[in-house]
C-alpha cells in the first residue's frame, strides 16, 4: 500500500492532467458564459446609447422604464415574501405560491365587480379598496393554509424533491380548479376612477396606480418586518426557522407556526394579487404562474429567507425586466424587444443561481450533509 | 375503539367526502362526465364519482388507529355503521349545498361559478327532482360508505380478486371506443358486450367481464405460489428462450395493432408513443439520476425545430410560404443522429453551469431554460429562422424507400420502433456501471462523491442521454404533425412527462409505459377527460407523492430507497409485537 502511494507520488501528472484539473469543464463553461453575457450586455447597451438620435430613447423614457420596473418589482417583492417566509421555515420551495396570488386576485374580483356595477366602487373608493384587499387576503390565506394542510404537511419529513413535486402538482391543480370554477376567459378588473392619470411627486410624473402600489408595498413590508422582529408569533417563527426540533422543545407549536407562516405569506400574496389586478386590469386562471416564478427569482436574488432581500430582489428583477430589453436589444435592432422581457428575468435567475446562489443579502448557506 | 371516537371520525371524513362532492360538481366534472355511460345507462362515470366519494369517506373513516402504543381496529359491525354514517354525512353535506344553491338561484350563481348548472345538480340528485334526489342521495351515499368500510373486513384474497375484477370492468368500460373496434376487426360481434347506442358495457357484458376476471384472478392467486416455484425451477437457458418467445409475441402484437385499431386510434397511439418516448428520456434524468428537470420541453422543442430545419420546412410569411433563413434538405434518417447530437450539446450547455445546484434550485433553473426556449421560438427576433408564432409548415416526412410515415398507422410503427430502442437503451444503461453510478448519486450525492464517482460528469451524462431521447420525441412529433407550432412547447408538456414518470414510478420502465398509456391514452380516447387533463395530472402528482411515492409499477430498488424508513419502523414494530407480552409485563423497563 505504502509502496503504491509512493510510486503515485513519483510519477508527475502530465500537463494535460494538470490543466484539466485546474480548469474543469463546469468552470470553463461557467466563465465563458459569464464573459459572453458581460460582452453582450456591454455591447448591447453601447449600441443602444449610440443609436442615431431619432431612434434613441429619451431620458424621460428611461425614467419611465425605471419607474415601471420599480412598481412592477414591488408586486414581485410582495409575492417573494411568501416564498421567503416558507423557505426560511421549511427549506422548501412553495411552487404553488403563484397560484395563491392568483386566488387572491380572483376572489377579490367578484367583490370588486359587484361593487363596480353597484357604483359603490367609485362612490366610496377607500372603503371599496379595503373590502377588496380584505377579500383577496382571505381568499389567498385560505388557499395557502389548505395547500399546506393537504399537500405539504403529510410530506414534512420526505426527501427534498418530494414536496417540490407535490407543489408543482398543486400549482397545476389550483390553476385548473380555478379554470373549472370560474371559467377560462380573461375577466376585466374594474377600474377606480381616482386611479386614472398621473401624480407628480418630486416632479416626476408617475401613474397613480403605481404610486398606490408602491405605497401599499412599502406599508406591507414595514408591517412584516415589525411583525417578525417584535411580536411573539414572529419570534417563534424565527425560532422554528432556526431549528424545528429545539423550537418544539421550547414549547413552540411548530405546526401552528408553519400554518401561520403560510397564512402570512398568503395574505401578502393576496395584497399583491389586488395590486397586480389594479395595474393590469384583468384576472385569469394562469395569471399567477409567471409572476410566481419571477417572484421566486426575486427571493433568490435578494437572498431567500430574508425580508429585505425579497424587497431588494423584487425591485431589481422588476427593473431588469423593464430596462433590460430596450437597453440590451434595441441597439442590436432586435424586433419587438419587449417580447423577450421574460428571457431577461429568467437569465437573471439562472445567473444568480450559478454565480451567487446565496443571493445578494444571503449568507451563502451550504447544503447540510 | 370507542363509539364516540368512531362517530366523530366518521363525521369528519364524511364532511371531507361531501366537500369533494361539491368540488366535483362546482368544477364541472360531474356534468361533463354524465354522458359517458360505463355500464348500460345505470352507471355513467359521473354517478360512479358521486358514489365513490362517500365510499372512500367510509373506507377512510374506519382506518385503524394507533392508540396507547397499540393498533386498534373497529370490528365489522361498528365499522359498517361508521362507514354508513360517513357516507350519509357526505351525502348530507352535498344535499345542504344543493339546498343552498337552490335558495340563491342557479342562474345567479352562474355569474360567478360557471359550472354550477342544472346538469350538475341533476347528477347529484340522480336525475330526480330536488326533494326526491335528496331522498335518494343520502341513503345511496350511506350505502356506498358502508361498502367502503366493509372493504377493510373482506379477507385479503377475496378483496384482491374482487378489486381486480372491478378494476378490469372499469378498464373495459373506459376502453369502450377501442375494444369494440378490435373485436369487430377480429370478426367477432362486439354488441352483446358493448351497448351500441350508449357506448358503455351492456349489463351482460359487465357481468361477464366481472365474472371472468374475478374467477381468473382468484384462480391465479390460488396457484400463485406453485406457479412462482415452477418459474424459479426453469433453467436459465430455457428462461432466455421463453423471454425471446415473449419478445417475439410482443412484436407480433405490436405489428398487428394498427390494423386492428384503425386509423383514428392509431393516431392517438402515435401521440401516446411520442410522449412515452419523451417520458422515457425524462425517466433517465429524474428516475435514474434523480435530477428534477422541469424544462424538459426545451429538448422537445429543440428536437422538433432542429428536425424541421434539417430536413426542410417552410415559413408562413406575407409573401406566402418561404424556406427559413437556414435550412438543409437531409433525409430523416441522416437528420436523426444530428438531432440527437444537438440534443446532447443542448443538454451539456444547460447542464454544465447548473449541475452543482441543489435539487430544488436545479428544478427551477431548468424551468427557466424551458421558458427561455419557448419565448425565443415564439419571438419575432428568430422569426426568419423558426417562424415565430406561426411556426414551421411542411416539415418533410420521414420515409423508407419512398414510403412515408405520416399516415397514422405507419407512424405507429416508427414511434414504436424508437420507443423499443429507447427501452432497450434505458434497460442496458440502468444495469450498467453508469446506471449504478446514477443510483448511488441519487441515493446520496455526498457519499457517491466520496466513493469516487464524479457526480458532475454523471449528471451531465444523464442530461445528455435524457435530452437526446427528448429531442428524438420532438423530432417524431414534428414528423407526425408535419407542422411545428410554438404553442405545442409550453410548460404543460414538461408537466405531462413528469406526471407520466411519477405515476408509473420513477426509474421503472414498465411504469413509464403504464403511465403514458393512462395519462395520454385516456384523454385521447375519451374526449370527456380532455378538459380536466391537467387538473388530473396535478392531482396525480400530489396523490402519488403522498400515498404511493414509488408509483404504480415501482422499480424495486427505488422502492427500497423510499421506504427504507418505513421498513425500519415496521421491523421495529414487529420486534415490539414479538416482545409484546414481556413489554406490557414490565413497561418501565422497556422504555
Amino acid at each position: 500500500m505504502a509502496k503504491l502511494k509512493r510510486s503515485r507520488a513519483v510519477s508527475a501528472p502530465s500537463r494535460a492532467q494538470v490543466l484539466v484539473e485546474r480548469f474543469p469543464l463546469r468552470k470553463v463553461v461557467q466563465w465563458s458564459l459569464f464573459v459572453l453575457i458581460a460582452l453582450g450586455v456591454g455591447l448591447g447597451s453601447w449600441k443602444t446609447f449610440t443609436l442615431p438620435a431619432a431612434e434613441r430613447y429619451t431620458a424621460a423614457q428611461w425614467r419611465d422604464f425605471v419607474v415601471l420596473g420599480i412598481a412592477q418589482g414591488a408586486v414581485y417583492a410582495l409575492i417573494a415574501l411568501g416564498y421567503s417566509l416558507v423557505y426560511g421555515i421549511l427549506r422548501m420551495i412553495n411552487f404553488a405560491h403563484g397560484e395563491v396570488f392568483m386566488a387572491g386576485a380572483y376572489t377579490s374580483f367578484f367583490f370588486a365587480d359587484a361593487m363596480h356595477r353597484d357604483g359603490f366602487l367609485n362612490r366610496e373608493p377607500a372603503v371599496a379598496l379595503s373590502v377588496i384587499l380584505l377579500t383577496a387576503m382571505t381568499g389567498s390565506t385560505l388557499v395557502a393554509v389548505l395547500l399546506e394542510r393537504v399537500a405539504y404537511r403529510p410530506l414534512r419529513n420526505a426527501p427534498r424533491l418530494v414536496p417540490l413535486i407535490t407543489a408543482i402538482g398543486a400549482s397545476f391543480f389550483l390553476q385548473y380548479t380555478f379554470r373549472g370554477l370560474f371559467g377560462q376567459q380573461l375577466r376585466g378588473y374594474p377600474r377606480f376612477d381616482f386611479l386614472r392619470g398621473k401624480w407628480h411627486p418630486f416632479g416626476i410624473p408617475i401613474l397613480r396606480t403605481q404610486v398606490v402600489v408602491l405605497f401599499v408595498v412599502a406599508l406591507s413590508l414595514g408591517f412584516l418586518s415589525w411583525f417578525v422582529a417584535h411580536t411573539k408569533t414572529g419570534k417563534s417563527m424565527r425560532a422554528v426557522a432556526e431549528d424545528k426540533e429545539i423550537a418544539s422543545l421550547m414549547g413552540i407549536d411548530v405546526d401552528r407556526v408553519i400554518v401561520t407562516t403560510f397564512a402570512l405569506g398568503g395574505a401578502f400574496a393576496g395584497i399583491a394579487g389586488v395590486l397586480f389586478a389594479l395595474v393590469f386590469e384583468y384576472v385569469h386562471w394562469f395569471m399567477g404562474f409567471f409572476p410566481g416564478i419571477k417572484a421566486f427569482t426575486a427571493a433568490v436574488l435578494g437572498g431567500i429567507g430574508s425580508i429585505g432581500g425579497a424587497a431588494l430582489g423584487g425591485i431589481l428583477i422588476g427593473v431588469a425586466e423593464a430596462v433590460g430589453p430596450p437597453l440590451l436589444l434595441a441597439g442590436a435592432h432586435v424586433p419587438s424587444p419587449f417580447q423577450l422581457k421574460d428571457v431577461v428575468a429568467f437569465m437573471v435567475l439562472i445567473l444568480v443561481l450559478i454565480f451567487r446562489p446565496g443571493g445578494i443579502l444571503g449568507t451563502g448557506e451550504r447544503e447540510k450533509v | 375503539m370507542p363509539a364516540s371516537f368512531l362517530l366523530r371520525r366518521a363525521l369528519r371524513s364524511g364532511g371531507v367526502g361531501g366537500a369533494v362532492l361539491i368540488y366535483l360538481a362546482m368544477v364541472g366534472m360531474l356534468e361533463k362526465f354524465a354522458p359517458l355511460d360505463l355500464v348500460g345507462t345505470a352507471l355513467p362515470l359521473s354517478r360512479l364519482l358521486v358514489l365513490s366519494a362517500p365510499a372512500v369517506a367510509g373506507y377512510v373513516a374506519v382506518r385503524p388507529r394507533i392508540h396507547a402504543g397499540e393498533v386498534q381496529r373497529p370490528t365489522a359491525g361498528p365499522a359498517m355503521a361508521a362507514g354508513a354514517a360517513a357516507g350519509a354525512a357526505a351525502g348530507a353535506v352535498a344535499v345542504a349545498w344543493m339546498v343552498l344553491v337552490r335558495t340563491i338561484g342557479v342562474d345567479a350563481l352562474r355569474g360567478i361559478f360557471v359550472s354550477v348548472t342544472e346538469g350538475a345538480l341533476g347528477v347529484l340528485a340522480f336525475g330526480l327532482g330536488p326533494a326526491a334526489g335528496a331522498a335518494v342521495l343520502v341513503p345511496a351515499a350511506a350505502a356506498a360508505g358502508a361498502v367502503g368500510a366493509a372493504v377493510r373486513h373482506v379477507p385479503g384474497p377475496v378483496a384482491r380478486a374482487l378489486g381486480l375484477a372491478l378494476a378490469s370492468t372499469l378498464l373495459f368500460a373506459l376502453l369502450q371506443r377501442i375494444v369494440p373496434t378490435v373485436l369487430f376487426e377480429l370478426g367477432l360481434d362486439p354488441y352483446w358486450m358493448y351497448d351500441r347506442v350508449h357506448g358503455g358495457l351492456t349489463y351482460l357484458g359487465a357481468l361477464v367481464v366481472l365474472g371472468v376476471s374475478g374467477v381468473g384472478s382468484w384462480q391465479t392467486a390460488a396457484r400463485r405460489a406453485r406457479v412462482e416455484r415452477r418459474i424459479r425451477e426453469v433453467p436459465p437457458e430455457a428462461r432466455r428462450a421463453v423471454r425471446l418467445v415473449g419478445v417475439a409475441v410482443l412484436l407480433l402484437v405490436l405489428w398487428v395493432t394498427p390494423q386492428l385499431i384503425g386509423s383514428v386510434l392509431s393516431e392517438i397511439m402515435g401521440t401516446v408513443g411520442v410522449f412515452l418516448l419523451m417520458a422515457l428520456g425524462l425517466n433517465i434524468v429524474v428516475g435514474y439520476a434523480g435530477l428534477l428537470d422541469l424544462g424538459y420541453v426545451a429538448f422537445f422543442a429543440a428536437g422538433a425545430y432542429t428536425l424541421g430545419l434539417l430536413t426542410g420546412a417552410n415559413l408562413v410569411t406575407a409573401f406566402g410560404l418561404v424556406p427559413p433563413a437556414i435550412v438543409a434538405h437531409l433525409d430523416f434518417w441522416a437528420a436523426v443522429p444530428l438531432v440527437m447530437l444537438v440534443a446532447a450539446v443542448v443538454g451539456l450547455l444547460i447542464g454544465a453551469p447548473v449541475l452543482r445546484l441543489r435539487g430544488d434550485y436545479l428544478a427551477i433553473v431548468t424551468l427557466g431554460f424551458g421558458e427561455i426556449v419557448r419565448i425565443l421560438v415564439t419571438s419575432n427576433w428568430l422569426k426568419p429562422l423558426v417562424g415565430g408564432a406561426q411556426g414551421l409548415r411542411d416539415v418533410t416526412d420521414a420515409a423508407i424507400f419512398g414510403i412515408g410515415f405520416r399516415d397514422p398507422q405507419r407512424f405507429f410503427y416508427l414511434v414504436t420502433g424508437f420507443c423499443l430502442l429507447a427501452i432497450f437503451v434505458s434497460r442496458r444503461l440502468a444495469n450498467s456501471r453508469v446506471g449504478r453510478a446514477w443510483n448511488a448519486m441519487r441515493e446520496d450525492e455526498q457519499v457517491a462523491e466520496a466513493m469516487g464517482i464524479s457526480t458532475t460528469n454523471y449528471k451531465l451524462l444523464a442530461f445528455a442521454t435524457g435530452g437526446a431521447l427528448g429531442c428524438l420525441s420532438g423530432a417524431l412529433f414534428a414528423v407526425k404533425l408535419g407542422t411545428i407550432q410554438p404553442g405545442s412547447f409550453e410548460i404543460p408538456v414538461s408537466i405531462t412527462a413528469l406526471a407520466i414518470v411519477i405515476l408509473g414510478g420513477m426509474g421503472s420502465i414498465p411504469g413509464v409505459v403504464v403511465g403514458a398509456l393512462i395519462l395520454m391514452g385516456l384523454p385521447g380516447l375519451l374526449a370527456e377527460f380532455e378538459e380536466f387533463r391537467f387538473l388530473m395530472y396535478g392531482a396525480v402528482l400530489i396523490a402519488i407523492m403522498i400515498l404511493r411515492p414509488q408509483g404504480l409499477v415501482p422499480n424495486v430498488r427505488r422502492m427500497r430507497e423510499l421506504q427504507e424508513e418505513e421498513r425500519l419502523q415496521d421491523a421495529w414494530l414487529r420486534a415490539q409485537e414479538a416482545r409484546g407480552e414481556a413489554l406490557t409485563g414490565a413497561g418501565e423497563e422497556g422504555s
